[in-house]
């Protein structure tokens, strides 16, 4: 079978997987979404307490299950409404809002400043690593290798903190362009101008920071060994005495082969974002997916706990399975599926 | 011919007129806590244009030092001294050693070539063998076009199907293909001195007669002159014009082929031609020489074979014997030449040396 079609069928499985966790979860609660749901419609409008017609469409309208359902009709129902793109309506955090709408609005920031980290992260890890390796034992090595170890076991939540309390609400110099709360700056519109770009930048850039700060270590020390590996083989040798500029050795010898080990690492790291998200965004007020995540927690907001669980899920379902795709162009060894070939 | 005699010229040292290149007093040091490791330890060498010489040693004598001094390569921390002298066909002697890190890049590759042990592992696996190619006639300023036609047309001198090779990665290729791919690579700039480093380790028997086979011809078509490193004695006797054969870092026996096989004057030579498997000859006569090549920390002082060899007296515990002359080509650093000849009977059959003649 097509190696492509099996892979998709793979990560289809594992979205109806998770779908289908989420929706025994939320019905393990000890609290019934149901009788929260009930309350709270017939206080807006006690009429309906008598008119149970009305109350079931209107249940089923926010939680896409008819409540009198049996627990496979349910299911169904369920499946049925996520496939069609509809997440149901919140009752706790936004009364009345489409999930749906809700996760629109904030999934992009969440990417945006995911983004922002794990690209920074590894960009910074990566050419950090690949110098220590060159300086071997040089003191640059041993003060950063140092650095990144200590820099790697402060938790990202307390780098956060730390970063809110000095820079976000500091004077000092230019460190007033970085704020430490929300998206935007007040009264900024989305679109394409300079103070909406400038200041998307600017706020995301405490968040990722934290990321950042916090996560390069480890990636720069896997780098640093890769590389010192890598400096050692053969084909680095022969290229050196084939009279290669040393720019060629480094970046398409050196660079290219030690980062391959680190390429599943990074698709794995996005996973740990989306994860750090929830607690990250609420520290830094950015409405995000994981701050409507753990805002839905506290206010036993059922649908939109479940959307956001199944979008982060999927999110990261979708970035392993790109990350799989296109292995295969980074390392010839490791041909997509039954592409390779040997003679 | 006395065995007393020194050499007085470069024809009488190594029977050589036309050289090359010229190695004198080479010499490779490491500095390590235990000590000065010293893996080459004043190496004289003589290549003539247009031949094939043959390297022997065991394990750890020095050969691949010695491959890596030729091309100014030794690996850091290891400091090489001595003097390397290449004689392009035209033009004035290069001092190898004195050259800039730009003049050395040009001479590497461009006039010696080198294919290394390990061919497995010589290219990068992330690069296609056209990658390789391109970029090594683009770093010399080489025109892609022209080189590549060449590129192609010496891979199909190996009997490779030149276009699927071009377009295989490393991983892609079988152990022989990769190291005739490996061949062309460094032929590709059209050397004018090839030094091979164990080419044909790792391979299997059929593989490695192919290969030398190819070499040979290759030689004959591009004009080469071929240094070959082994630790195979039979396989590199069956190629080349002249022996020589490494002992503890030294070259302890230098002459043609033929004579070496047949009338080797150092006890080492004598008991690696006997220690040295052969189908034809019976297990039973086959005798290992006893003990273990020494540290190069720590070389028995004299002759470094003494503790090992059968013919070995006070003389050779007190001095380092220089090389004696046995014919005008042939020379051997040993003091008791002719009584080794006496002492070590060759056990090897006359008749399969006959056969390698031409």
């Amino acid at each position: 079978m097509n190696w492509h079609l099996k892979r998709a069928g793979q990560a289809l499985f594992t979205l109806w997987a998770v779908v289908t966790l989420s929706f025994v979860m939320v019905r393990m609660l000890p609290w019934s979404a149901e009788d929260i749901v009930v309350a709270e419609l017939i206080q807006q409008n006690p009429n309906l307490a008598q008119n149970r017609d009305m109350l079931r469409r209107q249940v089923q309208d926010m939680l896409m299950i008819d409540p009198d359902a049996s627990i496979t009709e349910a299911y169904v129902q369920y499946m049925m409404s996520v496939m069609q793109g509809d997440l149901g309506t919140t009752y706790g955090v936004r009364s009345g809002e489409e999930v749906s709408a809700i996760i629109a609005g904030a999934l992009p920031w969440t990417i945006w400043v995911m983004s922002l980290a794990t690209f920074g992260m590894f960009a910074l890890a990566l050419a950090l690593g690949a110098i220590m390796a060159y300086r071997e034992q040089s003191a640059f090595d041993y003060s950063n290798s140092a650095v990144a170890i200590v820099a790697a076991s402060i938790p990202y939540y307390v780098a956060a903190v730390v970063f809110i309390k000095y820079i976000g609400f500091s004077d000092f110099l230019f460190l007033e362009m970085i704020p430490a709360r929300n998206r935007l700056p007040d009264g900024v519109a989305v679109g394409l101008t300079f103070e909406f770009v400038s200041g998307a930048f600017r706020h995301a850039l405490l968040p990722a920071l934290s990321f950042i700060v916090t996560g390069y270590g480890l990636t720069a020390l896997a780098m640093r060994g890769n590389s010192i590996q890598t400096l050692g083989e053969d084909y680095v040798r022969v290229a050196r005495l084939r009279g290669l500029p040393d720019r060629r050795i480094a970046l398409r010898y050196v660079g290219r082969n030690a980062v391959l080990p680190l390429y599943t690492w990074l698709i794995i790291s996005i996973g740990t974002m989306f994860g750090g998200a929830v607690i990250l965004e609420q520290l830094f007020n950015y409405h995000g997916v994981g701050y409507w995540m753990l805002e839905a927690i506290e206010a036993n907001d059922m649908p939109l706990m479940m959307g956001t669980f199944i979008v982060l899920t999927a999110a990261m379902v979708v970035a392993i399975w790109f990350g799989d795709l296109t292995y295969g162009k980074l390392d010839p060894r490791i041909k997509s599926g039954d592409e390779g070939e040997a003679y | 011919m006395s065995l007393n005699d020194t050499f007085t010229s470069e024809t009488e040292l190594h029977g050589v007129s036309d050289p090359i290149i010229e190695i004198r007093d080479a010499e490779v040091v490491f500095e390590m806590d235990r000590g000065v490791s010293r893996v080459l330890d004043n190496v004289n060498l003589t290549v003539e244009r247009g031949e094939i010489l043959g390297i022997v040693g065991e394990s750890g004598s020095g050969k691949s030092m010695l491959a890596s001094a030729i091309l100014d390569a030794v690996v850091d921390p290891g400091i090489l001294s001595g003097s390397i002298t290449y004689y392009p066909e035209n033009g004035d002697p290069i001092d190898v050693l004195s050259l800039s890190d730009e003049e050395l890049r040009k001479l590497r590759w461009e006039s010696i070539s080198m294919v290394f042990q390990g061919a497995m592992t010589s290219f990068n696996p992330t690069m296609s063998i056209r990658g390789h190619f391109e970029e090594t006639l683009d770093a010399h300023d080489f025109d892609i076009e022209e080189g590549m036609e060449r590129g192609h047309q010496i891979l199909s001198d190996l009997y490779l199907e030149s276009e699927r090779v071009m377009d295989s990665y490393p991983h892609e290729l079988s152990g022989g293909m990769r190291q005739r791919a490996l061949i062309a690579l460094s032929v590709l700039l059209e050397p004018d001195v090839l030094v091979m480093d164990e080419p044909t380790a790792a391979l299997d028997l059929l593989m490695q007669r192919s290969i030398l086979a190819l070499l040979e011809s290759l030689k004959e078509k591009y004009d080469l002159t071929m240094v070959f490193i082994t630790h195979d004695l039979p396989l590199v006797a069956e190629l080349s014009d002249r022996l020589a054969v490494m002992y503890a870092f030294e070259l302890i026996e230098q002459g043609p082929t033929n004579e070496i096989l047949q009338n080797a004057g150092h006890p080492y030579t004598r008991s690696l031609l006997n220690a040295t498997p052969n189908l034809d000859a019976p297990l039973s006569e086959m005798r290992p020489i006893e003990g273990s090549a020494p540290d190069p920390v720590n070389v028995p002082k004299g002759c470094s074979y003494h503790p090992r060899c059968s013919v070995a007296n006070n003389r050779c515990v007190e001095a380092d014997p220089e090389y004696q002359q046995i014919t005008e080509e042939h020379v051997a650093a040993c003091f008791h030449c002719d009584d080794a000849v006496e002492a070590i009977p060759l056990t090897h059959d006359q008749a399969v040396v006959q056969e390698d003649e031409p």
